[in-house]
């Protein structure tokens, strides 16, 4: 694992230079060094001296598409995952930039690492980790360990459907297959399991510790409408204050709003400061999206988003 | 007045404090997560974390706070204010940075010119009972920004964990009541060195690398700099470092409320957000990202040591910790100044 | 005392009826003097097409014990294709909600066509009987004026 990252990292710094050499780009969005173990950092390159400062490595986690909105007016060259990708392709059929303005850098994901669950198995701070082969070696003040790398996956990641990126301009390494675990969805088949009593007890008790911080909101690629609904004072949806049926209210809608569209990144879930479950939310939704009209985000780059359109023999089963 | 508390001792020991007072401890809300909470039962209480992710500035400023609530009863109306604090409080377990942020935002919620009286009856009936940091972690830099993991300002009592016991140091009036705790026993020359040695080392650990010193000055000369064109870049203006951060202290304030009764309501609000300066004319100051963000550096070092003779940063970390694209305040920091050490980056946004 | 209020409990259910099917077909129901139990609150929409997922949340969350949506057949929609938009909205809410916790049955969905009075009172018979099995709403509902869990702990009412 960690050959094959050196080895794309050396490709995405080739590629890079060549792509702002030639100024077929203005800017390159890709990950460089953290400052803190487990970390990357999204890096803002121009010139072709710095290519040198883009890494690639298991903790690459951001959904980078989310600055597309914010650097509307360049030229851009994305380095994107699997998940990544098709969120950009979910932009591009909302029309969020012009179809030659973005340049995508694809990369087959070998699947992040969790940086919470690896710093929750240690007792002590976590002062330096790095990979090897399939481990990742973290060390701190008085400890050493080697820890395998996928016990500590994502959550969104261990189910991801599609980690090679599909519609890239160029992608570094070969596909990755594309594994059968994202067929069953484990937790979600456990889930509905459970009793509705069950499941909105859960689903209350990790909406109560919302903060309202919107860090999940912002994350998100597919977010970046100029009124969201929460900040909506005619017609006033919920309070701006933290009661619990508020915090519910805001995430089920939020999960909601991404119906068809969220490529189950999780980046939600990683940025949110408590600890919230989020991503077993999209992926029921993406799951029923995928049963009912047969869609997927990101794959087919012209099929319109499931809720702008219909079929006359849509599932009606329901309706009475 | 220095004495100890045994840990075995600790949960009947909160519960003395409990029967007096309205007492606030962190709590885990899940793994890793904890916050400031008020305490039913003595098992709450967990001191294992090295922070909170919400600060204690939360006990005296809360996320959501009622002001004032109002009842049509017939043709009168009913306005009851709510600042009135019925209890006396005790906050248990700040940290040191906690404790002198609070002191930080009472600049601004006590201060000469204007009283904020739902800040200050809260902090008037607290006891501030702090604890020291034992284990700093590499992101805490508090020695940088004029504190130190074990600094006893602020607090009314003063906690260090010596292992099997607390060390207590009764700092204030408000401390010395108490004195007569039946769980507090007298210390033995060896607690005291070993109160002496943990200061020393966390000291040494948590070190003066970060260059707040003198930031004033060199952001007065950075007003309109190119350094703002990058820096803002990667944030996203997602404001988890404002609401986890123990000095900010933005608000905005709401009426909710139906046709007979209602409430008006202070809620925390942040600076990074579009729609805080947005104007009712349509006009923004603070336009996009790269504004808000130099908003955000410049309050806490240039504009807040003009008014109030200290940075606006107890260099509590958690801005870093949280941050969901790692960005880092230290390097903005040491980018302003001439020394960088390589650790951070270097010279390099 | 308990008892008694449960005994008397009625449930309130909120109809969003589409003006051009479902609403004329309640009126027909009226006028031809079709028994239905009184427990639903008609809101006309001009579409089935025009609920947003958000009405049918604050309805609930307004401690609204039941939702009904009801428009045009398909292929009937006087605006040509807004009933199978919605069709598509209400399935993935539904589906959404179960899986939440909220009960299935309190949010229900239906096609009657103007002509159709009868069928609308044996649609509302129905989902009033529905809800009155599950009982009173009590999950996801905002207490009035309350103050939520901050630091303070317990949630205060007013």
């Amino acid at each position: 694992m960690e050959e094959r990252s050196k080895a794309i990292q050396d490709r995405i710094r080739d590629k890079t230079k060549e792509l702002l050499s030639k100024k077929a780009v203005d800017l390159i969005i890709g990950f460089g060094e953290g400052s803190l173990p487990l970390r990357t950092t999204p890096i803002f390159i121009r010139s072709p001296e710095d290519v040198d400062r883009l890494i690639w490595n298991s903790f690459c986690e951001n959904n980078l598409a989310t600055y597309l909105h914010k650097f509307a007016q360049f030229k851009v060259g994305l380095v994107v995952k699997g998940c990544d990708a098709r969120s950009t392709i979910a932009l591009s059929l909302e029309k969020r930039f012009k179809p030659d303005q973005l340049f995508l850098i694809g990369v087959p994901c070998q699947r992040m690492v969790d940086r919470r669950k690896v710093k929750r198995a240690m007792k002590g701070e976590i002062l330096r980790a790095y990979e090897q082969g399939d481990q990742i070696i973290v060390e701190g003040e008085d400890f050493k360990k080697a820890l395998n790398r996928n016990d500590f996956l994502y959550p969104s990641c261990q189910v991801c459907p599609h980690r090679t990126p599909t519609q890239a301009n160029i992608l570094i390494g070969d596909p990755v297959d594309e594994s059968p675990i994202t067929e069953t969805h484990p937790e979600i088949v456990e889930f509905e399991k459970k009793s509705p009593e069950e499941r909105w007890r859960f689903f209350e008790k990790e909406a109560s510790r919302c903060i309202r911080c919107y860090a999940c909101r912002e994350v998100c690629p597919m977010c970046y409408c100029n009124e969201c609904f929460v900040d909506s004072s005619n017609p006033k949806w919920i309070d701006k204050g933290p009661s619990p049926s508020d915090l519910e209210f805001y995430h089920i809608v939020r999960a909601y709003h991404q119906t068809g569209r969220c490529s189950g990144c999780g980046a939600c879930e990683r940025a949110c400061p408590m600890e919230i479950r989020l991503t077993y939310l999209t992926q029921k939704l993406n799951l029923d999206v995928r049963e009912l009209y047969n869609f997927e985000i990101g794959i087919d780059a012209d099929a319109l988003p499931p809720l702008s359109t219909f079929e006359i023999d849509d599932k009606q089963e329901f309706i009475k | 007045m220095k004495l100890k508390l045994d840990k075995k001792d600790f949960k009947p020991f909160l519960q003395t404090l409990m029967d007096e007072y309205d007492l606030f401890a962190p709590v885990q809300l899940a793994e890793g997560v904890s916050v400031f909470r008020k305490i039913d039962h003595p098992y709450e209480v967990d001191l294992s974390a090295s922070n909170t992710q919400k600060p204690a500035k939360e006990i005296f400023f809360p996320q959501s706070e009622t002001m004032f609530r109002y009842e049509k009863v017939g043709n009168e109306n009913r306005m009851t204010s709510m600042e009135e604090v019925k209890r006396e409080r005790i906050l248990l377990g700040a940290r040191p940075c906690d404790i002198e942020a609070i002191s930080i935002v009472e600049k601004v919620f006590a201060g000469e010119e204007c009283t904020d009286v739902y800040f200050l009856e809260k902090r008037k009936k607290t006891t501030i009972i702090g604890l020291g940091c034992n284990h700093p972690l590499s992101t805490c830099f508090c020695s940088s920004a004029g504190g130190d993991p074990f600094l006893r300002a602020g607090s009314d009592l003063f906690f260090i964990d010596l292992g099997e016991a607390y060390f207590v140091e009764l700092l204030t009036e408000k401390g010395m009541i108490f004195h007569k705790n039946k769980f507090f026993k007298e210390t033995n020359p060896k607690d005291l060195t070993l109160v002496k040695e943990l200061e020393e080392k966390t000291f040494e650990k948590v070190g003066f690398s970060i260059p707040v010193d003198g930031i004033e000055k060199r952001l007065n000369l950075m007003a309109e700099s190119s350094f703002w064109d990058r820096i803002h870049e990667k944030c996203i203006g997602c404001r988890i470092c404002t609401y986890l951060c123990p000095t900010c202290h933005c608000f905005d304030i709401v009426d909710e409320g139906e046709h007979q009764r209602g409430q008006r309501v202070r809620n925390w609000d942040s600076c990074l957000s579009p729609l805080y300066s947005l104007e009712t004319s349509g006009h923004n100051p603070r336009p996009t990202n790269r504004e808000r963000t130099r908003q955000r550096i410049m309050h806490k070092f240039n504009y807040f040591p003009k008014n109030f003779d200290q940075v606006a940063c107890v260099g509590c970390g958690r801005c870093i910790l949280y941050c969901p694209v790692h960005f880092d305040i230290r390097q903005a920091i040491i980018w302003t100044s001439s020394k960088r050490p390589k650790r951070f980056g270097g010279g390099t946004i | 005392m308990g008892n008694e209020i449960e005994k008397t409990w009625e449930p309130k259910i909120l109809a969003f009826l589409c003006n051009w099917c479902s609403y004329a077909g309640a009126d027909l129901a009226g006028t031809s003097r079709i028994q239905y139990p009184p427990n639903i609150r008609v809101i006309r929409v001009p579409c089935s097409g025009r609920i947003n997922p958000l009405f049918i949340l604050k309805a609930l969350q307004s401690g609204i014990d039941g939702v009904l949506v009801s428009g045009c057949h398909p292929g009937d929609c006087h605006y040509i294709s807004g009933n199978y938009i919605g069709r598509r909205k209400s399935a993935t809410l539904k589906r959404f909600l179960e899986y939440l916790g909220i009960e299935g049955d309190r949010v229900q969905f239906s096609w009657v066509s103007a002509a159709e009075g009868g069928k609308f009172s044996q649609v509302v018979g129905e989902v009033v009987q529905d809800i009155k099995k599950l009982g009173s709403k009590k999950r996801f509902v905002k207490k009035e004026n309350s103050r939520s869990l901050g630091v303070e702990g317990q949630e205060k009412t007013f």
